[in-house]
């Protein structure tokens, strides 16, 4: 595939995302993968870029979370398809996950995004789900040795039990990093329960995430260098 | 009568009816309960739900203990959604206090919610019948002394409790027309518990459609569906209303005013002073103090303060945020009432 050509399927994933296209992104995705081609940059530089872009729209208010929910099946659609075609990469950077949201609380969208986030970037993420008893996530912690423990609630009446999985969990396994988010976080309260970050919004966590995958690209771009 | 002698009752429901009321009254139309409140009584919180004397008791609590000008239950989000054929969770069997949810959706149709709104016995299921029970107990125990509340929920919060809320989410930007009938006939279903609620002689019911804050939902979309249902429930009250939407709403004040309650209930997100600016001084809005900074996480001292600028900031009542986590301090709730009493706007 020559260059023209990558960059014309990696602006219509962009694209694709940013417009909610299913159609446009599976078509592309399907047309890549059948150049027999790494998919890494399509991924990166189409699915993500355009991820981004939501972000941007996310930030300025321009796009609320249905559009959000939207552009992130259609990102999906394209991981599906392309996900199995892409060459892996040793960069050092790779990691296991545990996230869901606390007990009392059945919010999981700002929860998706995030592990949407995670699963873009090649992390396997073990999501627990909504309403998840406290120890559960003590218990998959040790049982996965996980790098990230992340945390949700959505209401002041749920982030309560935040604090008490964060010293759990820390008891055991210092080293293990620990992020919170949801609506009622703010950094004071991060710093109170002990988290290791914290993202107070979904676009916080997407901006959040979307600026630990870029970092992560170029991390891979400088190693693929190498 | 002079102000000296109104009771709590008739300060909070003058407030709502427009007037100034000083010192300005303290209260609030969602959730209040404390786990002192709670403690005194030696009750789990998890078992209060169904019970009618435990509810009306731990309800009055708030009240008896710290002079808070209200008694509002229940305390949980499941009341229609428990009349629609869900399950709720209590949580009996955690540790920590939890406030209730949904553990089985019923997934209604707009046919079904439609048939369910022309049936009496609507008005007789989930837990109406003790309510009715709790507000008796409160009478008997205060009279007219102290004002009582509850809540219904607005339709896109019901329709998030008794369905799944992301294909709710992205229908109502991608099917607007069927969301909105949806919508309508969920709107049916609260106007009869609200008005059952009113008949069982609550004061003052709060519509709180949180799930539909510009944090999750643009305001094109608020106008097109969110607007025509709560604009249907607030023509039907018969009595002092109020409309609580949580979040950073001033991209949707305006309309939240033109919808028609009685009196508006904001978050600490959104900077009452910018409200003001817009929506002028008739407009009755309760708010806006962050309850967990202020009652829970603060000393007192900070308690006292929030609660000052928020008089300073021009609203007609001090009313949390949103609902106050059990664990609040005494000595923060003291300092709340006390700031009530003592700062003039």
């Amino acid at each position: 595939m020559d260059q023209a050509k990558k960059d014309e399927l990696e602006k219509k994933l962009a694209e694709g995302v940013v417009e909610f296209d299913d159609d446009e992104v599976k078509e592309a995705s399907e047309e890549w993968v059948a150049t027999g081609e790494d998919t890494y940059d399509a991924i990166f530089d189409g699915l993500v870029t355009g991820m981004e872009e939501v972000g941007r729209l996310f930030a300025t208010q321009e796009y609320f979370v249905p559009e959000m929910l939207m552009a992130a099946d259609s990102l999906y659609i394209g991981l599906d398809i392309m996900r199995p075609h892409m060459v892996p990469r040793d960069t050092g950077v790779k990691g296991t996950v545990v996230i869901g949201t606390v007990q009392g609380d059945v919010h999981d969208i700002g929860k998706n995004i995030v592990k949407m986030m995670f699963d873009v970037a090649g992390f396997q993420v073990f999501d627990l789900g909504r309403d998840v008893p406290l120890e559960d996530f003590l218990k998959k912690q040790l049982e996965t040795n996980s790098d990230i423990v992340c945390l949700s609630a959505m209401m002041t009446t749920t982030m309560m039990g935040m604090p008490k999985v964060i010293e759990m969990i820390k008891e055991k396994n210092p080293t293990c990093k620990i992020l919170i988010g949801g609506a009622p976080i703010t950094d004071d309260v991060a710093d109170k329960f002990g988290a290791d970050g914290t993202a107070n919004d979904a676009t916080n966590a997407l901006e959040e995430a979307i600026k630990m995958i870029v970092a992560l690209k170029d991390i891979q771009k400088e190693a693929s260098k190498n | 009568m002079t102000e000296a002698v109104m009771t709590s009752r008739d300060r909070v429901l003058k407030m709502l009816s427009g007037e100034k009321v000083s010192p300005v009254p303290c209260w609030s139309g969602v959730g209040n309960v404390t786990t002192a409140g709670l403690d005194k009584l030696g009750y789990d919180f998890a078992t209060v739900h169904h019970d009618a004397e435990m509810m009306a008791k731990a309800a009055m609590s708030t009240y008896e203990i710290y002079g808070f000008e209200v008694v509002t239950f229940p305390f949980d989000l499941c009341l229609e959604a428990e009349i629609l054929g869900c399950e709720m969770n209590p949580y009996a069997d955690t540790k920590e206090l939890l406030y209730p949810t949904i553990k089985v959706k019923s997934k209604n149709t707009v046919e079904d919610l439609r048939a369910m709104a022309k049936d009496p016995s609507t008005a007789t299921k989930g837990r109406l019948p003790q309510l009715k029970e709790v507000v008796k107990i409160i009478r008997e125990k205060h009279g007219n002394d102290v004002a009582i509340a509850s809540y219904v929920l607005g339709p896109f919060t019901l329709g998030g409790q008794i369905d799944e809320l992301e294909p709710l989410l992205k229908n109502s930007f991608k099917k607007p027309e069927e969301t909105a009938e949806y919508l309508d006939a969920l709107a049916d279903i609260i106007i009869v518990i609200g008005n059952e609620l009113r008949n069982m002689g609550i004061d003052i019911i709060t519509t709180r459609e949180m799930g539909a804050t510009t944090d999750v939902l643009s305001p094109r979309v608020f106008k097109k569906i969110i607007m025509p249902p709560l604009k249907k429930i607030a023509q039907s009250q018969t009595g002092p209303s109020v409309l609580h939407i949580c979040g950073a709403v001033l991209p949707i004040i305006d309309m939240m005013v033109e919808a028609g309650f009685d009196a508006l209930s904001i978050d600490s997100k959104t900077p009452m002073n910018e409200v003001r600016e817009r929506v002028g001084d008739e407009v009755v809005i309760c708010g806006n103090f962050n309850p967990f900074l202020a009652l829970n996480n603060g000393e007192a001292s900070d308690a006292y303060n929030m609660v000052a600028e928020c008089i300073k900031s021009g609203v007609n009542s001090v009313h949390p945020g949103c609902d106050i986590w059990p664990s609040a301090k005494s000595e923060n709730m003291e300092a709340m009432i006390r700031a009530c009493r003592e700062i003039r706007p």
